[in-house]
């Protein structure tokens, strides 16, 4: 124990006060004859015992007053073990490593971080005048710290100003590790590293040796650590939301998803009926209720259908618990808008299966599909009001008219998607002559690759071979899912010219011929397809990648394919966006202040990192909002893990000849020692007024 | 009217003049006597009968209606009393203007100037350690002097003896008489108290004057006091205000347990503070002594 005023001791003698009155008080008491002295005997008799022990009660406060008082007043003050440790060893230079991770966002009424900044001021405090000391916050972008300093001011300040967790992820040893190499720009040869945290296990990585510092004498030490556990040793129960899905759910109708939520329990108590509810917007739409097991994952979908397309933002929340941060997912979902496709057959037929759109149409608008299709034969279709529509697929088609091509050509330069399949009725000739402004690469002939009915037809008909699984259009086409694309024979295409004015082979066969072509012509895409799309040419139309294709397809040449695409980024983590052509990225708005970003050579741009969970809305130069880049950041499901290392295995790590475990702030106590003095000799004043009336 | 309060009754120098002062407030406040003695009111005729007194025949009455008639009186035989004082050492104690003895004194010299008025016989018999000096009771006026002499004569000196006082008495009192005792009841003895109410079991109508100084009721001292005993040697340096509560718990108790044992053997009780009127003290006793007869 020391004292902030070790003159006010001197104070105590007065304690002796009450004892040389007692000894010393001679006062004659004054004689008095009395007739009825024998009931003041008896009285005497009766009341001596209980009157020696208020005597001695009066004796014992009035000393504990006068003892208290000048205690309190000489501000006595508990030393602190790793204090006591550190005067022990001599002075050291010290880095305060504060734990700034999202695990330390965990509150019980006060949160691991505001405890962890307490310690640290505490630490700080500690130090003695002559200890250079350094402070490192230790969060997902965690920089090197400054030399040792004796500015403790700047130090406090730097503590005080920093006054939330980050929501991502602490590498501790990495922070360690610039702490030590702090250290090494003190000359004092004692270094310490006091670590404030909530010693959860996912910030440590006890594979790897201990941070170590230069001695001086070209070797390396281990510097003296302290461990300030703000959690005070107890186990810290959590539950997150660890992982969302969202799929369309077709089977309740276009435009509805299905939001299929992971809830991970990390405590040792099951959790019953929490409560989990689908946001969007600032309105819950869905409500459900989850049970999760003792250490356990539970799944849970909400369906919700969308009233209108767009990019929606929202979130999947769970009820809150004492780390509220992790029980959020958010999301951003492009509902795609109702596509009109105007469906011109150029070989109607009257029995079914022999029609050129018998399969494609019941593709289009399989159930759950935004498209709406209009079918029409080559006559009647060709004479429609192109505008009307978002993309014309033009399936075995006779060449049109050339006043029919100038509308062609007007609405794909306007933004029209156009989509063009061959067959029969397609006369290479003619397609050349009247459409090659449009064609991506302009026709040659029509090749046989085998006969469909012939018996060796499987051996000689082609198959895809170059399938472009980065293009949008083809991205869902990898590993099992390309088997259908795969699969599919062919048995007649059109080949095409080498070159053709801006145009990109998407697929192509095994003899190296193009399947799929498209261009950009104006505002609008053009796809040509150089095979049927029924089963005249090939039987790519009853295969399972058929239907997803198709519906991409229209998707694609509308322009809506890419931004159906979600982004996703984790909290720390950057993201490459690619904003459209023409278009520049300005400024990236959120839930926190503005997110950095670079654009690129290839015109693409990296964003990051993203410091706060959230959706993340993409401005443009002129101010718009680029939709189909907001992103969603989601956590880290890593720090919703609290289990903790024992302290035994800290000791094993660092050393134990090294490590300190101090007391942290819950285990001392909150209120200065001298008020509860002055409060003693309060009460004991009272006591003693009490008794004095008695 | 107007009651003498202790301290006026102070100023004036000796038994007799208290008494005398007491005896006149006493008789302005009293209507009617009831202490008649050898009274010589008549109350009624009553017709003879063999065994009746000749001398109450009421010739004039025959002599108008040719037959006997006796006459009734109110009272037919002379009160004796004997007013006991104890004249212990705890009897000269005082906080106030009177001492306990002289309290003691002016009530029996004013009672015995009451008797002595109206024909009755009065004696005193002063106590003290074992002694007691007597004046036989007379009726006659000279003796009120003799009475009031004694009196004047008393010392407070000695133990409380009751013991004592009652043994005497009952030895002396030949006939059944009024005996007024004027005591403390300071006897440390169990049953001293008991031995001077026997008195009653012999006949005898017998009153206790409790006389007590308001420092014994109230024990107004705070300082560290040594007590020292008025009677014997012992002595006790104690802080007043400590034992207070516990004083008056035990004195009060004493108070009730002596009223008590009055009641239970039928004697009157009177409870005299040295600072009230003597006068209204035995006015008070008079009056209930009145209503007791009736």
């Amino acid at each position: 124990m020391t004292f902030a005023n070790p003159l006010a001791l001197l104070g105590c003698l007065a304690a002796l006060i009450p004892l040389l009155v007692h000894l010393f008080d001679r006062r004659r008491p004054k004689a008095h004859p009395f007739a009825a002295i024998s009931f003041v005997l008896r009285s005497q008799k009766r009341t001596a015992s209980r009157l020696k022990l208020k005597r001695l009660l009066l004796y014992a406060l009035r000393t504990l007053i006068l003892l208290a008082i000048p205690l309190a007043l000489a501000k006595p003050q508990l030393a602190k073990e790793a204090a006591a440790a550190a005067s022990a060893r001599g002075p050291a230079a010290t880095a305060i490593v504060v734990d700034a991770s999202l695990s330390m966002r965990w509150q019980d009424g006060k949160s691991l971080y505001t405890r962890a900044r307490d310690e640290a001021r505490e630490a700080l405090k500690e130090l003695s005048a002559e200890e250079p000391a350094t402070v490192l916050l230790c969060g997902p972008d965690a920089k090197p710290p400054a030399a040792p300093s004796f500015e403790r001011a700047r130090l406090r300040a730097l503590v005080d100003e920093a006054e939330e967790a980050s929501f991502g992820p602490a590498n501790l040893h990495r922070c360690l590790e610039l702490a030590a190499r702090a250290l090494e720009d003190s000359p004092l040869p004692g270094k310490r590293i006091v670590l404030v945290s909530d010693m959860a296990a996912h910030g440590f990585h006890l594979e790897v040796p201990p941070p170590t510092v230069a001695d001086g004498k070209g070797g390396r030490v281990k510097p003296e650590v302290v461990l300030r556990d703000v959690a005070s040793g107890q186990a810290l129960p959590n539950a997150a939301l660890v992982d969302l899905q969202v799929e369309p759910a077709t089977q309740v109708g276009p435009r509805a998803f299905q939001f299929t939520f992971t809830v991970r329990n990390f405590s040792d108590t099951p959790l019953t009926d929490v409560e989990a509810a689908l946001v969007v917007g600032n309105r819950t739409v869905a409500k459900g209720f989850v049970s999760v097991p003792a250490g356990g994952t539970a799944r849970k979908a909400l369906t919700h259908r969308f009233e209108a397309g767009g990019t929606v933002q929202g979130e999947v929340a769970l009820a809150p618990d004492a780390l509220a941060d992790d029980n959020r997912r958010p999301f951003v979902l492009h509902v795609p808008e109702e596509l009109k496709v105007l469906l011109v057959n150029g070989a109607p037929a009257a029995q079914r299966f022999r029609d050129e759109a018998f399969f494609l149409e019941p593709a289009l608008t399989s159930p759950g599909s935004p498209v709406h299709t209009t079918l029409r034969d080559a006559e009647a279709g060709l004479r429609e009001d192109f505008s009307k529509y978002d993309v014309l697929y033009l399936v075995n088609v006779p060449a049109p008219e050339p006043d029919v091509v100038t509308r062609l050509s007007r609405f794909v330069e306007a933004g029209g998607g156009l989509f063009l399949s061959m067959g029969d009725h397609v006369e290479v000739a003619a397609y050349n002559e009247r459409l090659r402004a449009l064609l991506p690469r302009p026709l040659r002939d029509v090749r046989t690759a085998a006969e469909r009915d012939a018996p060796d037809a499987d051996a000689h008909a082609e198959r895809l071979s170059q399938v472009d699984t980065a293009h949008p259009l083809f991205s869902p086409f990898t590993g099992q899912a390309g088997e259908g694309l795969q699969s599919a024979r062919f048995f007649r295409y059109v080949l095409l010219e080498a070159q053709g004015e801006g145009s990109q082979v998407l697929a192509a066969f095994q003899d190296g011929a193009p399947a799929l072509a498209v261009a950009q012509r104006g505002k609008g895409r053009v796809a040509l397809f150089t095979s049927t799309v029924d089963r005249d040419w090939g039987d790519l139309a009853i295969r399972t990648s058929f239907l997803p294709l198709m519906q991409r397809m229209a998707a694609f040449l509308a322009g809506a394919l890419e931004e159906r695409e979600e982004l996703r980024v984790k909290v720390g983590d950057s993201l490459v966006l690619t904003p459209p052509k023409g278009e520049s990225v300005a400024e990236v708005v959120g839930p926190a202040e503005g997110v950095p970003f670079h654009a690129q050579e290839d015109g693409s741009v990296r964003v990051g990192p993203v410091p706060v969970p959230g959706a993340w809305q993409v401005k443009s130069a002129k101010g718009e909002t680029l939709s189909a880049l907001t992103f969603a950041a989601v956590l880290d499901g890593s720090e919703s893990d609290l289990a903790r290392v024992s302290p035994e295995a800290l000791e094993a790590y660092f050393g134990a000849e090294t490590v300190t475990q101090a007391s942290t702030g819950s285990e001392r106590p909150q209120v200065p020692l001298w008020t509860w003095l002055i409060a003693a000799a309060a009460l004991a004043f009272f006591c003693e007024g009490l008794l004095l009336r008695k | 009217m107007q009651l003498l309060d202790a301290t006026t009754l102070a100023r004036l120098t000796g038994v007799k003049l208290r008494a005398r002062a007491v005896m006149e407030g006493v008789l302005s406040g009293l209507h009617k006597s009831p202490h008649q003695g050898q009274s010589v009111e008549f109350a009624e005729h009553k017709e003879y009968a063999p065994g009746d007194e000749l001398r109450h025949l009421d010739w004039k009455a025959y002599g108008k209606f040719d037959r006997y008639y006796v006459k009734r009186f109110e009272h037919e035989t002379n009160l004796r009393a004997v007013m006991v004082v104890d004249a212990s050492a705890s009897m000269g104690y005082r906080s106030g203007a009177l001492s306990k003895l002289e309290v003691a004194t002016t009530l029996a010299g004013a009672l015995s100037y009451l008797l002595v008025r109206q024909q009755d016989a009065a004696g005193i018999s002063v106590v003290a350690s074992g002694r007691a000096h007597d004046v036989p009771a007379r009726a006659s006026a000279g003796h009120l002097n003799v009475l009031l002499d004694a009196l004047e004569r008393v010392s407070p000196e000695g133990t409380t003896d009751l013991f004592t006082a009652a043994d005497h008495l009952a030895e002396k009192l030949q006939r059944r008489s009024l005996v007024c005792v004027f005591t403390d009841l300071l006897d440390d003895r169990a049953d001293a108290l008991k031995r001077v109410l026997s008195l009653r079991q012999r006949r005898n109508d017998v009153a206790v004057f409790h006389v007590v100084d308001p420092a014994e009721l109230t024990f107004p001292f705070d300082d560290p006091t040594l007590f020292l005993s008025m009677e014997d040697e012992r002595r006790i340096e104690v802080n007043a205000r400590e034992i207070k509560a516990s004083y008056l718990e035990e004195f009060n108790g004493f108070l009730e347990e002596c009223r008590q044992a009055c009641a239970e053997a039928d004697v009157d009780y009177e409870r005299v503070r040295c600072d009230e009127p003597l006068d209204a003290v035995l006015l008070r006793f008079l009056a209930r002594r009145q209503g007791r007869r009736r």
